[in-house]
């Protein structure tokens, strides 16, 4: 016959709902999801759209944006490595203290008496570099698909600040161990910061807090990678999620058609 | 009815087709329109159609991650030493095509003029782009110019990454190691 999309029925089946739709439609189901009949299109739509976690997803979606050639889903990659950076990130948290005095012997015990810790350490650097590696690649896929023409303009640009964002916390991050190859690295890393006209002492010793990298620099890079960007990132990237979502049934009036 | 010939008598007899019954056939096109060319352009539900690719991305990407980190400790060099001033002093790697420029170029030129325009340009992109063309053989202007930005960019990269030794003297890598991740 000449249907192709037909009415799912809550099993998909026709031989009556579900274990799990009996469940939403029970008493408690019914509380926690607030639309829990799933027989038509506009049932499901209504389930997706009224639900916490499926929020920053659109309802719908162009079928062209969900092979993989459209996107190589980078973006989806750059976000759980951030979710495994927060993850590793915050257990290594739990035996660093940034001082001179502490920081090196912390990340030595991490690895040796940390149950997990060089595991651990070893997923927080190499997500660091792959997400550096995953954001780039994103920007450049989004250029070449040319995605980022009207209306998303401004998403484009909301993107170049996650990348300064990615590169700022992967740079924060490097100085923490306190080890010659972080402690010359970013040594290296702050003085183009001193080449900056008129201000450029003055921005090195903000950056610093002093003339060389010592432990106020220490403590100040770690409250920067534990704080303040990590806030600054993830509201960035709900911005730019959200834009994402609202611009993903906008019509991009496309001229020549796409690849 | 296109058809309004003699009646044959049999338009009351069910036939039987393949064991069922078919008890008439309907002339002209069927009421839910013909069949539907699928088109790219036509929207499809997020659940399941991009929830599934997105879940199977992220797994993809937390296993390479997994693999990695089983596979190669991060490395840990000595204690920070002030007084010790290794040689090559290398930057990490992202900043590794800065370093090499800043070896060029006048330090201005390098370590802000040169990433102050990457930085405006990118953000400029797609105001001063205002074309409708997608495809990238109707925006040739814009891809090449981007394309040479992003190779000399990762060539640089690649020197300050690899082929920098002591000095910041040319070495070859599979001679003398310098690269730091």
């Amino acid at each position: 016959m000449t249907i192709t999309e037909e009415p799912r029925t809550d099993s998909g089946e026709g031989d009556g709902p579900s274990a799990l739709d009996r469940a939403r439609r029970s008493t408690i189901g019914s509380s926690i999801f607030r639309s829990p009949r799933r027989v038509t299109p506009r049932d499901r739509a209504a389930g997706h759209w009224s639900s916490f976690l499926l929020h920053i997803y659109p309802v719908k979606i162009r079928r062209r944006e969900l092979s993989f050639r459209y996107s190589w889903y980078l973006g989806v990659i750059s976000t759980v490595l951030l979710g495994s950076l927060v993850a590793s990130g915050v257990y290594l948290m739990f035996f660093y203290v940034p001082s001179p005095a502490n920081a090196y012997t912390n990340i030595q015990t991490i690895q040796t008496e940390v149950p997990f810790g060089q595991y651990v350490r070893n997923v927080h650097r190499w997500s660091a570099h792959l997400m550096v590696l995953a954001v780039a690649a994103h920007m450049a896929r989004v250029f070449y698909r040319g995605a980022y023409k009207a209306p998303r303009e401004f998403n484009w640009v909301i993107g170049v600040v996650l990348l300064l964002l990615t590169l700022l916390m992967s740079f924060t991050g490097y100085l923490l161990p306190w080890d010659q190859l972080a402690f010359w690295a970013v040594t290296v890393g702050t003085e183009m910061a001193g080449y900056v006209p008129f201000a450029g002492e003055q921005v090195k010793e903000i950056l610093l807090g002093g003339p060389t990298v010592d432990s106020n620099t220490l403590l100040r890079f770690y409250v920067l990678h534990v704080a303040v960007l990590p806030t600054l990132i993830i509201f960035t990237l709900m911005i730019h999620l959200w834009r994402w979502r609202k611009d993903a049934m906008f019509d991009q009036k496309v001229e020549d058609g796409d690849d | 009815m296109t058809d309004q010939t003699a009646p044959t008598g049999l338009e009351h007899q069910p036939v039987t087709t393949d064991g069922k019954r078919v008890l008439g056939i309907v002339p002209g096109s069927p009421a839910a329109g013909e069949r539907k060319v699928i088109d790219r352009d036509d929207t499809v539900m997020v659940w399941p159609h991009l929830l599934v690719r997105h879940a199977v991305a992220a797994m993809c990407a937390l296993l390479t991650v997994m693999v990695i980190a089983v596979l190669f400790d991060a490395p840990l060099g000595s204690v920070a030493n002030p007084q010790v001033t290794p040689n090559p002093e290398k930057a990490p790697w992202y900043f590794a095509a800065l370093q090499e420029l800043l070896a060029i170029l006048h330090p201005l030129v390098a370590g802000v003029l040169v990433p102050g325009t990457i930085v405006i340009g990118l953000i400029a992109l797609p105001y001063v782009d205002r074309s409708r063309f997608f495809k990238p053989r109707h925006r040739k202007v814009a891809v090449a110019t981007f394309t040479t930005f992003l190779v000399v960019w990762i060539v640089l990269t690649l020197i300050g990454f690899m082929f920098r030794g002591p000095n910041w003297g040319w070495v070859w890598p599979w001679e003398e190691w310098h690269g730091v991740l």
